[in-house]
């Protein structure tokens, strides 16, 4: 819609067309055309219901769209399983965490670190307790996921994420419950991840966190795309003011 | 095509006996989520209760299958009571693999105790009413009548309990969502019973009905367990009008397929694998079916 | 597994091993059968408690197995070791494709498929008995042409010892990190990379193939075979020790077919009373001490000393000690 598509197609690691999937009659996603390209940081927000986290879904191979393709990296990945996704670079955390509560904050890490391949038990463990250094988790390694804090499980999510060594990292409502002390340091983190190369799309409603690491904003609502720009301009937009004073 | 006839009719009245089991495993389900895995004792629990109601306490046959669901509707109480409340705590993980050990060690259970108490030989109850019917060519004991009605009557009763009483209504509703029935002021705690008894009185209903007819022995509720969850399955799950049609289209089937197939000794056999097939097929065709809906997340 | 535990399993096999031509025939008998479930309840363990596929077919596949090897066996004259290789091979095919066909199934859909191929598999064979010879049991070449029993239960402590070697070796690697994973959120799994469909169909084929391997070593051991080696109450004695020992571990399922077979025969004046209690041994179990019983008493074991409490499942860590782990 407002971006520039030439420049998108050629740079974009992962995008859809025309995407659409139904749940029901509804059709939580209606035709949307979505792209990410190299060292993005995109903001992706819109009220309840409006298909954040189903667009997301259908990026990551999670959800197959009924309409549209996915492509990532010029390759088309529509109707392909989550893990060849992963596998090409592309990571998702979950909305609510989703860790394997009875494995330890260590084998979480390893177990996306040990299925790239030429991995070792050695590499990976080396890779894990570099990340977990660097998420402040290091000293919990050993205690089983289920038994950290809120906090604490959204940044192992982050973590596991990284250890796709990804290409683009999609994250789902990443501050939602956080404590704020815990959310400026995941957006500190964000931030400095995205200086050393890395490509980010966050979901959230904090539209004070998305500000703060936003350099490009997408706005859906009812399923569809209205905005997509730089910051300022979308928040000058009269159909986001619009979609927003429903809320 | 007498004997087609016969097999219709014989399968018709199974059939409604198979709902009638069914239709409890599909109330449990709804309510509390999980398989029950026990259910084909329940029904035999049931037979057999009435067997002893009439040879022991000299009750009436009918009388007897009142007596039955009374007592396995108290069965039904204590044993959800002692084995499933971690379902509704927050701390039990993967309630699905709880559900399913628990029900499966009950059945196993009940099974062995069976044996002990009954012993291994099939009994034989009294008739509900001696003699047959004859239409024509059309021969129909008076027990497998008695049984086809008293089926539907119980089915009926159950439809008009789940749509014209308050208590049926707070069921259907803690089926659909159990936080919002608590909002209202009903307390879920209390339909969980009440939906694991009822489902267990059903079955045990079902289980006096057959005895006359087929004998009881400990083993009897290990295939119409089986048997049931094919028709849940085919009815779809959550729906007791789905499942009492399934139920009907169950037994008129494998009757159908006994009587056709040219190897009588291997027909009976199979008769009771069919089921089976039918239930392997449709989860070929349809793996997610209605439970997998539960597992689905989206925004 | 550490260094001391380690070496006091191996003493103790050690000491079995020598020492068992002086068990009476009985209770070799008793030890065979326990090891036939021991292979049973450690691969059942590889399917519920690592991958949580809970399946109620495992018992069919020992059927298949066993028939499969007898048969061939009995028809073409080859050496009994290469038919129960065969039947493994059958067994494994057969596991991966309803692997496969299991695939979109979740929890209870799951066991109740597998309860129904199960029946199916128990009606053909009990029907078909022109084949099968049904119940009235088929006649089976022995393993061994011995009178003693005591190269057969050789021969089953070696197939357990080799089950558990490849089950061990398959969990301590990657592959046990993705199973475990797959338990806890097949969802998160994939999302992690993990190839959730490959492997629900690898874990089923394996799994299967060891179940094949007990059905076919039973097969031609007890020289006479029957379709109730996969009936439901067999199932439910795989679940009772499985669920009784703790079915989240390889050690503590094996333990828990030990331990109850054991109880089954010293109890046998008791008859069908032992059933019952074991039921309730199981739903008591279920109910208050979900990870099995045996599970405690395997921990304290396998930390036999260990100076630092680090988790059980890491290895190759290289960090400092002293790192308490709360849940080890």
């Amino acid at each position: 819609m407002n971006g520039l598509p030439a420049r998108e197609a050629e740079d974009a690691i992962v995008g859809g067309t025309a995407l659409v999937k139904r749940f029901g009659g509804i059709a939580a996603t209606d035709s949307v055309d979505f792209s990410v390209a190299e060292g993005d940081l995109v903001g992706l927000i819109g009220p309840n219901g409006s298909g954040k986290t189903t667009l997301i879904n259908l990026l990551t191979g999670h959800l197959t769209p009924e309409g549209g393709d996915v492509v990532v990296r010029g390759r088309r990945m529509t109707a392909r399983s989550p893990h060849e996704f992963a596998a090409l670079g592309v990571a998702r955390t979950f909305q609510l965490t989703q860790l394997f509560g009875r494995m330890t904050v260590l084998e979480n890490m390893l177990v996306p670190g040990l299925t790239r391949p030429g991995s070792t038990r050695e590499s990976a463990t080396a890779q894990a307790l570099k990340y977990l250094s660097f998420l402040n988790l290091i000293h919990l390694e050993g205690l089983e996921a289920k038994n950290l804090s809120g906090g604490q499980q959204k940044l192992l999510e982050l973590g596991r994420a990284l250890m796709l060594e990804p290409s683009v990292l999609f994250l789902d409502e990443p501050f939602a419950g956080v404590h704020p002390r815990l959310r400026d340091q995941l957006i500190k983190r964000i931030l400095e991840l995205h200086a050393s190369g890395r490509t980010f799309v966050v979901v959230d409603h904090d539209m004070e966190s998305i500000l703060r690491v936003a350099r490009r904003l997408v706005v859906m609502a009812r399923g569809r795309k209205i905005a997509d720009g730089p910051p300022a301009a979308v928040r000058a937009n009269q159909s986001v003011l619009a979609a927003y004073s429903g809320l | 095509m007498d004997y087609l006839l016969i097999q219709a009719t014989n399968g018709l009245v199974i059939g409604i006996i198979y709902a009638l089991v069914a239709v409890g495993v599909t109330l449990i389900f709804s309510i509390l989520k999980i398989v029950n895995f026990a259910h084909g004792d329940l029904y035999m629990l049931g037979g057999y209760t009435a067997y002893y109601a009439i040879t022991l306490a000299g009750i009436t046959p009918v009388a007897a299958i009142f007596i039955a669901m009374t007592v396995v509707f108290g069965v039904g109480v204590v044993l959800e009571r002692l084995l499933l409340t971690p379902l509704y705590s927050e701390r039990t993980e993967r309630k699905d693999e709880y559900g399913i050990i628990v029900t499966f060690g009950l059945a196993f259970f009940l099974r062995n105790m069976a044996i002990i108490v009954f012993g291994v030989f099939p009994l034989k109850p009294p008739s509900f009413l001696e003699g047959v019917q004859r239409v024509g060519a059309l021969v129909v004991t008076n027990d497998r009548l008695f049984a086809g009605i008293a089926g539907l009557l119980l089915i009926g009763a159950l439809l008009y309990f789940m749509n014209g009483t308050i208590w049926g209504q707070a069921l259907d509703a803690v089926s659909q969502s159990r936080d919002s029935a608590s909002i209202v002021g009903i307390n879920p705690r209390q339909f969980n019973t009440l939906a694991y008894a009822v489902g267990a009185a059903l079955a045990a209903a079902a289980g006096a009905l057959i005895g006359p007819i087929f004998s009881l022995s400990p083993d009897m509720g290990v295939l119409p367990n089986v048997q049931s969850y094919v028709i849940v399955i085919l009815g779809g799950m959550g729906s007791v009008l789905g499942s009492i049609l399934a139920g009907i289209v169950l037994g008129e089937s494998q009757a159908l397929f006994t009587a056709f197939m040219p190897d009588i000794t291997r027909a009976l056999s199979y008769s009771n694998a069919f089921s089976m097939f039918a239930l392997v097929v449709l989860l070929m065709v349809r793996p997610t079916g209605i439970f997998g809906r539960r597992h689905l997340r989206m925004e | 597994m550490r260094g001391l535990p380690t070496a006091v399993l191996l003493i103790v096999a050690g000491f079995v091993l020598a020492y068992a031509h002086t068990f009476n025939s009985y209770w070799m008998h008793v030890a065979i059968i326990a090891i036939f479930y021991g292979i049973l309840t450690a691969s059942w363990s590889l399917l519920a408690g690592y991958a949580g596929l809970f399946s109620l077919g495992h018992m069919a596949f020992a059927s298949v197995g066993g028939y499969s090897s007898a048969l061939l066996v009995q028809w073409s004259g080859i050496p009994v070791p290469l038919g129960m290789a065969v039947g493994v091979a059958v067994c494994c095919v057969l596991g991966g494709w309803i692997g496969w066909v299991c695939l979109r199934m979740t929890g209870p859909y799951l066991a109740i498929f597998t309860l129904a191929f199960s029946e199916i598999v128990r009606i053909t064979v009990s029907t078909e008995d022109q084949v099968t010879r049904g119940m009235t049991g088929l006649h089976t070449v022995p393993l061994f042409g011995s009178a003693s029993r005591l190269p057969y239960f050789y021969t089953a402590f070696g197939l357990l010892a080799g089950s558990l070697a490849l089950m061990g070796f398959l969990l301590h690697s990657r592959w046990g990190l993705f199973l475990r994973a797959i338990r806890e959120d097949e969802q998160a799994a994939a999302a992690s990379g993990v190839a959730v469909a490959r492997f629900r169909i690898l874990v089923f084929a394996i799994a299967s193939g060891f179940a094949g391997l007990a059905g076919t070593f039973f097969a031609h051991y007890n020289v006479v075979l029957t379709p109730d080696i996969g009936d439901l109450d067999r199932m439910a004695f795989i679940v009772v020790m499985t669920v009784l020992g703790g079915m989240e571990r390889i050690p503590t399922a094996v333990g828990g077919a030990f331990c109850v077979e054991f109880l089954l025969e010293y109890l046998r004046a008791f008859g069908i009373w032992r059933l019952v209690i074991f039921g309730i041994l199981l739903l008591l179990t279920m109910r208050f001490a979900r990870n099995g019983l045996l599970t405690p008493l395997w921990l304290q074991f396998e930390r036999l000393g260990d100076v630092r409490t680090a988790h059980p499942m890491l290895r190759d860590v290289t960090h400092e000690a002293g790192q308490e782990g709360a849940n080890g």
